[in-house]
């Protein structure tokens, strides 16, 4: 039972939430990338695969019958959407096919803008735990006072 | 147990550990708000608490059938923190996912709780300081 834990699984939400607003402003970046740095086509949309994990190092030092109720997240990896490209016609482009048609991501702005403001307030929430635990670590110090 | 810190530190320091707990699992929760399938988890032990507590003394089991009773008391003197020992703290498994609302409130609750307790107990040790500053006076 101690603090770190709490700022362990704190830290790792952070983390966590921090990879997803990357891949979320990935994705709009991209939002209209014919061609990626391979030269495979259009880019293709990505999302964060997370987990729940437990929580380390403190809390395998610490592995009690209560710290193991504690699950820290941890982001599995950043996987491939999967969704068909948007076929948008347009002759002129240096993309485009023989039918005159050029693939786009398909990216949905307000999709990512709604993933973006979950994440904020995730990030939010998980920072103004980290505080709380701080005001709380604060207060035990000052009983020796 | 006759103690310099107050019959009721250790069961202060308890509680105290408790909250810290139950702070840890909100931190948890929170942290997996968007894991799909992932189950809210809470702390429950004041109830327990309450007649790990309540046991000590038999006076507190007594009903009251009137209010000109006199209430049972919490006996300090015979208040044992050994007994803590065998108080087991449940937690509970939420049936839905994590709701932000709750856990930020649970989390407000607790952490308020816990200042209220080092309030408690710094004012526990600084009036031993006292008797031990002005005493020799």
């Amino acid at each position: 039972m101690d603090f770190m834990t709490a700022l362990d699984v704190g830290g790792s939400a952070l983390t966590a939430q921090r990879t997803y607003m990357n891949v979320i402003s990935m994705n709009l970046a991209n939002a209209r990338t014919t061609r990626t740095a391979d030269g495979q086509g259009p880019y293709q949309r990505k999302s964060v695969a997370l987990e729940s994990t437990r929580v380390t190092p403190f809390g395998k030092a610490m592995d009690q019958a209560l710290g193991q109720e504690l699950q820290g997240v941890r982001v599995t990896g950043v996987v491939n959407d999967n969704r068909p490209p948007k076929q948008v016609y347009e002759p002129g482009h240096p993309d485009a096919d023989q039918n005159g048609y050029v693939s786009y991501p398909d990216i949905n702005v307000v999709e990512e803008m709604t993933n973006m403001i979950q994440a904020t307030r995730s990030y939010e929430a998980e920072t103004s735990t980290i505080n709380t635990i701080k005001a709380m670590y604060n207060k035990a110090l000052e009983m020796g006072r | 147990m006759p103690n310099i810190y107050g019959a009721n530190a250790s069961l202060i320091a308890k509680v105290m550990d408790l909250r810290l707990e139950r702070q840890n699992l909100v931190v948890s929760n929170l942290a997996n708000i968007n894991i799909p399938g992932y189950k809210a988890r809470t702390l429950e032990f004041e109830s327990q608490l309450q007649q790990a507590v309540g046991s000590q003394d038999m006076r507190n089991n007594l009903s009251r059938t009137s209010g000109k009773h006199v209430p049972g008391t919490f006996d300090v003197a015979a208040y044992q923190g050994e007994s803590l020992k065998e108080f087991k703290p449940r937690t509970i498994y939420g049936a839905d996912a994590v709701d932000m609302d709750k856990e930020m409130t649970a989390m407000a609750k607790n952490s308020l709780m816990y200042n209220a307790l080092t309030t408690v107990m710094k004012s526990n040790f600084e009036g031993i300081q006292k008797i031990i500053m002005d005493g020799g006076k």
